[in-house]
């Protein structure tokens, strides 16, 4: 069996598993009600029933990927586990920067603490813009391959652009992490 | 009320709707500024390798719902903007696979095969010029089809589907939708049962809701913006830099060569090419009628059937050595499709492909306005507001197609420069613009989390070949198809045949077999 074949012999595997996992156990323990109910004599379709249907149509699909022949075009190598892993560390990073720099700031800065001055300018945008910058400016580094000024100028200009958009015409929105904290 | 009330109603509630400001002391609606600004952003987004009209849709809507709030008056001047959107992306795509060999959406592959080599004699205005007409032509011939087609198609479902026809029908797009859509019956079964899997978690009809594992967390359900926005942007985002960054690593990224010359479409040019944009108006208009096929078939299709054509009449230049024919084989055909698209989600309520789930989203959250078959119920004694909008929709599709037909031409063609944005640049700015429209909509981080879980699973979805289309259309149609199985199943009195209960139902239910068996056994070059 190619390369390609085996993915589809892993997928369709790793799929029925779940799906079958999903039928017998996660449907039937976390439903309150089984795939057909008894109410006031009469018969009625229960809880459980549209997610063992959704898991049916899973299992089927893997037991059909099994037996198809694979596509060349398909499947997950090291370098794509590589690239996702540190394309969501940045990501991960960047919005946790984005929750927890103001927190931060006002705990060490000022007595009120966050969730006082979060609506006040320039507490409201610190948090966003610093991390909004750090998103984009470290995405753009990462794929570029050096880091560099001009990267997270482009990222604080797209987060200081999304402020003017959301936070300065509507008073009632919020920007991450206003909404949490 | 007769028929002639509700179309003129719908056009006043475009022309006589809220006003935005007023020039002369004309007031100026806020809907016609909506479908313009749409138009010129959809034009733009085509225009950019990389964006396409879904995309641009998907970040617009969380930002134009906090502009326009939850009232029916929003509905309009939203969904006139994401309409815009949608007919300008179709004429933007064009632009850099003429001018630069690289298409500007997916479906515009084919144009680059006649467009660039035109481009390369020297001949790109006149290469524009033909893609913009035939774009125009399909589209306004396919929203024609969608207006006399889509309140017939309804009102015929309304009289003759009683509840389990319409559950039998709901279960045969979805068939239809996993089988058609990518290169496997397996993937697409697999895609259409996870999506339906996501949209059953933490709902239900009991007080403890189903698949919640007895958290808050996932007791409201998922967010339907998170989903969504997360498998069909996010996702897209993820794969699009991984292959962007392989390419720096590997220095294969392609450098744009512009060609500008002007040269005008005569009236021969026009005779010449009618033949060509008629054909594949109409192949794009069926295509496109059918929930899951995308534009990128029509388009192959109506490119082949113009190729035949073509090389029967013995033209010169033959398809693919810059034949203006072959682009406006493409562009017609890939065009008609927007509109048709539009006639399964405002008669049935299914989606067919990504912008209309947008504009399904747009309804749902906006709220008001319900897709489907109820739509164009007719009330000659009370006004059917829904009906209204429905018309209302239809001429935000007209103004789009006046606007695409008078000043999409020499604006199409002033946007070359876009396809010079890199889009390494662009695709982090798009992911954090979609990160915080949703925030700004949700309001709470376990939306973000939420948004690049699904990100995660849209890339890899992407990455095993397997499409997420029929994931979304799954997600989106979830809902609608438990609640039509239960009032189906005790209307019958709980028969557990009720799917074959009458001659249609077991129809719809035998060509959702027959659809997916005939599937597996098509050749894979075959597929979409």
């Amino acid at each position: 069996m190619d390369l390609h074949g085996r993915t589809h012999l892993v997928l369709g595997l790793a799929l029925l598993a779940f799906a079958l996992f999903t039928i017998f156990v996660w449907v039937p323990m976390d439903s309150a009600t089984g795939l057909l109910e008894q109410v006031r004599r009469r018969v009625v379709i229960g809880d459980a029933l549209a997610p063992t249907i959704a898991a049916s149509f899973i299992a089927l699909g893997s037991l059909l990927l099994i037996f198809e022949q694979g596509d060349l075009a398909c499947g997950m190598t090291s370098r794509n586990i590589l690239y996702l892993a540190a394309f969501l560390g940045i990501l991960i990073s960047s919005i946790l920067v984005m929750l927890w720099l103001g927190p931060m700031l006002a705990a060490l800065l000022t007595d009120e603490g966050y969730r006082v001055l979060r609506d006040t300018a320039p507490w409201k945008h610190i948090g966003f813009v610093v991390g909004g910058t750090a998103m984009v400016g470290g995405l753009i580094s990462y794929i570029e391959g050096h880091l560099s000024i001009r990267s997270f100028l482009i990222g604080l200009g797209s987060a200081l652009a999304l402020v003017a958009v959301y936070d300065l015409p509507f008073d009632d929105l919020l920007l991450p992490p206003n909404g949490d904290v | 009320m007769g028929w002639v009330d509700y179309v003129w109603m719908g056009i006043l509630a475009v022309f006589n709707g809220p006003e935005l400001f007023s020039v002369f002391g004309l007031p100026i609606p806020v809907t016609i500024i909506m479908v313009f600004a749409g138009f010129l952003t959809g034009v733009a987004v085509g225009a950019t390798p990389g964006l396409a009209g879904p995309m641009a849709m998907a970040i617009s809507l969380p930002i134009l719902i906090s502009v326009f709030g939850f009232t029916v008056d929003a509905l309009l001047p939203v969904m006139g903007f994401l309409i815009g959107i949608m007919k300008g992306a179709t004429i933007g795509g064009a632009v850099p696979a003429i001018l630069f060999n690289t298409p500007g959406t997916p479906d515009a592959f084919m144009t680059t095969l006649d467009g660039h080599p035109m481009a390369q004699r020297g001949e790109a205005d006149k290469a524009l010029r033909v893609a913009h007409f035939s774009s125009v032509a399909g589209d306004t011939f396919s929203d024609l089809v969608l207006i006399l087609c889509a309140p017939f198609l309804a009102v015929i479902v309304e009289r003759y589907l009683d509840l389990p026809e319409k559950t039998a029908l709901l279960v045969l797009s979805l068939a239809f939708v996993a089988a058609v859509i990518g290169k496997s019956v397996g993937k697409g079964l697999i895609s259409l049962g996870l999506g339906l899997l996501v949209a059953y978690i933490g709902t239900g009809e009991d007080f403890y809701p189903r698949l919640s594992f007895d958290t808050q967390l996932l007791a409201r359900g998922l967010p339907v913006v998170s989903v969504v926005l997360g498998v069909l942007i996010l996702g897209e985002v993820f794969a699009s830099l991984e292959d962007l960054w392989h390419q720096s690593r590997h220095g294969t990224r392609d450098r744009p060569v512009a060609q500008v010359t002007r040269q005008k479409l005569t009236g021969a040019d026009i005779r010449k090419l009618m033949p060509f944009i008629g054909r594949s108006a109409i192949i794009g208009t069926i295509i496109g009628a059918l929930p899951g096929i995308g534009s990128t078939l029509a388009a192959t299709l109506g490119y082949t059937s113009g190729r035949a054509r073509h090389a029967r009449k013995g033209g010169s230049p033959a398809f693919g050595q810059g034949a203006p024919e072959g682009i406006a084989a493409t562009e017609a055909a890939n065009s008609a499709v927007s509109g048709a698209n539009l006639i399964p989600v405002l008669s049935l309520g299914i989606p067919g492909n990504a912008a209309a789930v947008f504009l399904i989203l747009a309804a749902d959250s906006i709220g008001g306005f319900n897709p489907g078959p109820s739509v164009f119920r007719f009330s000659a004694e009370a006004v059917n507001p829904e009906l209204v909008i429905a018309f209302g929709l239809f001429t935000t599709m007209m103004l789009a197609n006046l606007m695409n037909w008078t000043i999409g031409g020499a604006f199409m063609r002033s946007m070359g420069f876009m396809s010079r944005i890199p889009q390494h640049i662009l695709m982090p700015i798009v992911l954090l613009v979609t990160l915080t429209s949703i925030y700004v909509q949700e309001t709470r981080m376990a939306a973000i989390w939420f948004t690049i879980g699904f990100g995660v699973l849209g890339y890899l979805m992407r990455r095993f070949g397997i499409s997420p289309l029929p994931f979304v259309i799954a997600f989106i149609l979830g809902g609608s198809l438990e609640s039509s199985a239960r009032q189906a199943f005790a209307a019958t009195g709980g028969d557990p045949w009720f799917l074959f209960s009458s001659v249609t139902a077991a129809l719809f239910m035998a060509l959702a077999v027959l659809v997916t068996v005939l599937s597996l056994r098509k050749p894979k070059g075959a597929r979409t």
